[in-house]
């Protein structure tokens, strides 16, 4: 079934490519998502289990499929909207469209893989998905953007092979070399532990420009900054959860051997020094694309603290990851609203939003709460979850300088926010026709399903990640 | 003889530092696919037959004719010498010597901690992490985008000569994904870097600066 996929993955993907029609085009991506919902339906009933040499579904992987099956059905619509405002040439739909089918297949090869060696593949398929995605508005700032990305990632990805190779040094001594992830779980307690440290050391610093952490998370902003803000909300949100579950498999096979606390360590640092940037940058910036893209680098650095703490940190970061994946991409599509209607994605150009348009100004302002995790969000919940894992393991200046990040963090999204959503400014000119409220409840109804979450936790999500998480040591 | 290769491969990382004509780059490119393809030919005589070509069409095929012709292509043959390294000459050949040597020594010494099988994959290391070190610093050393590419693709063959030191080989279908992807990431740069020509009159990185904060 795996492979059916993928192939007809692969077909689609070429057919959009050709279709020289803006309706059949959507139509095909409509369709893809469709097809995504039978694989879904296909693996639900049977987690952990393996689908063959090279894939297997396990309840993580199926947790961020559902959250690609959302975000990319999200984005499709709002991408037909994107078009019509836009005009955009047919030629160029075409390419987008294949692109985005292309890019959400090489994530689902991600979640799906059970093999090192795949991963690694559809990591560097994600690369050249994205830069066709991040291209598409044609101009000077798309250009720099996509060479940037492409060439940065592809030095990253670069460096994360030397990283699965480093594995094979380690696996080779102790007789043959199986890069699948039962092979290499079950013999990690005997492989060297300089080996295994240095690949994870390359994985983490390769992988973090998936996930828009320290050290290759430049070309992350830049490319959420220049692309359409659906395809921001893609990078936001699935490609850092690809990105997350890329270190997690390496991080859960080697959880077994005594370089988990040196992991743990690393974990936390990357993290840390991510917060750090991403309070330094969110202070200063004045775009409002990039002041999202900061704030996912910030959440992407608690998810890395609170991982790094074992434990309730564990289920913290991938509830953390659920829900900041559906906040964000509704603040990027509700972006992409804000854009039209002020032709600007300067703060200081935009003023009076829930005024201006009160439905789109709801979805800021509850999506600005929602990412500063104040009551009732249920992102509150999960940093609340990284505090008291953080204090149970005595980490309290730890606990401590991420307390005084994010509150500079929160000040610095507050003072722009706040302006966007309630200050009158001198707007230059408004198009209301940008406006649109079908959008806007779609992104309203993302953020409902965070705030229900946080108010109500309901067992099926609980248990969810922690079947997911109950590989991982206690 | 695969001492041999591996030397000159070192030596030609070595000269890559020194070049400034953009042509002089193809050429070593191609030299370093050959290189390659002896290596591969003498290191994996013993894997099975489909697999040998299959690496060998890698190396030959794609490292020393394809990535060359098509960079030469790109380049039209109008960029003819890069420019504004801010370390240049003799300092940059210095600077990759000891890149080199480093290697080698930090090879060396912790070949008995990490239990390296073989005297011959300390070889393999060196001249690896070298290329990996020698394409960082090739790609951070030059503004031009033509030199950045460069630097990826001798990162690229650093990590192909890593693999060779493990002997054994990922499955084929691993192989093909990996040779595909970075195919194709070579042909996507390829064609960006021509765009890039169209907008910004030369390809200096210098240029890339509208995107900031």
């Amino acid at each position: 079934m795996i492979y059916l996929f993928f192939i007809l993955t692969a077909v689609l993907a070429i057919l959009t490519y050709f279709i020289r029609q803006r309706v059949l085009s959507h139509v095909m991506v409509f369709l893809y998502v469709a097809l995504m919902m039978v694989l879904a339906v296909h693996l639900w009933p049977q987690p952990g289990q393996s689908l063959n040499a090279y894939f297997y579904s396990d309840r993580l992987g199926l947790i961020f499929y559902f959250i690609l099956i959302l975000v990319s059905l999200l984005s499709a619509i709002h991408y037909m909207k994107f078009v019509v405002d836009r005009n955009v040439k047919v030629a160029d739909v075409a390419l987008h469209n294949a692109g985005t089918i292309f890019f959400t297949g090489a994530i689902v090869g991600v979640l799906f893989t059970s093999h090192f060696g795949i991963l690694w593949a559809f990591m560097e398929a994600t690369t050249l998905g994205a830069s066709v995605l991040i291209y598409h508005n044609r101009n000077q700032d798309a250009l720099e953007a996509t060479w940037k990305y492409l060439y940065v990632c592809s030095i990253g990805i670069a460096i994360a092979f030397a990283g699965v190779l480093f594995l094979g040094f380690a696996a080779q001594q102790v007789g043959h070399i199986d890069f699948s992830f039962a092979a290499i779980k079950a013999e990690a307690g005997q492989l060297n532990t300089v080996w295994l440290k240095a690949c994870f050391l390359l994985i983490v610093t390769g992988f973090s420009v998936k996930m828009g952490l320290v050290p290759l998370f430049n070309v992350d902003i830049d490319a959420k900054d220049a692309s359409p803000s659906q395809v921001g909300a893609s990078l936001s949100s699935v490609l850092m959860n690809a990105g997350f579950i890329a270190i997690y498999r390496f991080y859960e096979a080697f959880s077994g051997t005594s370089i988990l606390p040196w992991m743990n360590k690393l974990l936390m640092i990357v993290g840390l020094l991510s917060l750090f940037f991403a309070a330094v940058y969110v202070l200063r910036v004045k775009n409002v694309k990039r002041m999202f893209a900061y704030s996912s680098m910030e959440h992407a650095s608690l998810v890395m603290i609170a991982f790094s703490c074992g434990g309730l940190g564990y289920f913290a970061a991938i509830l953390h990851l659920v829900m900041h994946s559906l906040v964000k991409s509704s603040l990027f599509f509700q972006v992409s609203q804000m854009h039209r209607i002020f032709n600007s994605k300067l703060d200081e150009n935009i003023g009076s939003y829930l005024r201006v348009n009160p439905l789109g100004g709801l979805v800021m302002l509850l999506g600005f709460l929602s990412i500063i995790a104040m009551p009732p969000s249920g992102m509150l919940i999960s940093e609340l979850y990284m505090f008291q894992a953080l204090v149970a393991k005595n980490y309290w200046w730890v606990a401590l300088i991420v307390l005084l990040l994010v509150l500079i963090i929160i000040y610095g999204l507050a003072v722009k926010m706040l302006g966007i959503i309630f200050l009158k400014k001198n707007t230059a000119s408004i198009n209301m026709q940008g406006a649109s409220p079908y959008e806007s409840i779609l992104q309203l109804i993302l953020i409902i399903i965070v705030f229900y979450i946080g108010l109500f936790r309901p067992p099926f999500i609980v248990d969810t990640i922690l079947v997911a998480i109950q590989s991982l040591p206690a | 003889m695969i001492n041999f290769f591996i030397v000159l491969f070192i030596v030609s990382l070595i000269y890559l530092s020194k070049v400034e004509m953009v042509k002089s780059y193809f050429m070593l490119m191609a030299m370093q696919g050959i290189l390659l393809f002896g290596l591969a030919y003498f290191e994996l005589k013993e894997i099975d037959l489909v697999h040998l070509l299959f690496i060998l069409l890698e190396t030959l095929v794609f490292k020393a004719i394809f990535v060359p012709l098509f960079l030469q292509r790109v380049t039209k043959n109008r960029i003819h010498r890069h420019h504004n390294a801010p370390i240049k000459g003799y300092y940059s050949v210095l600077i990759t010597a000891v890149i080199v040597i480093g290697c080698f020594m930090i090879s060396y010494e912790i070949h008995d901690e990490l239990t390296i099988n073989a005297d011959h994959q300390v070889k393999y290391f060196t001249a690896a992490i070298s290329s990996i070190l020698v394409g960082l610093f090739i790609a951070i050393n030059n503004r031009d985008l033509i030199t950045h590419l460069i630097g990826y693709l001798v990162i690229e063959n650093g990590i192909f000569l890593l693999s060779l030191g493990l002997g054994a080989e990922m499955p084929m279908f691993v192989n093909s994904a990996i040779l595909l992807d970075i195919f194709t990431s070579v042909l996507i740069m390829g064609i960006f870097f021509n765009k890039m020509k169209d907008y910004f009159q030369n390809a200096d990185s210098g240029q890339l600066s509208q995107l900031k904060d």
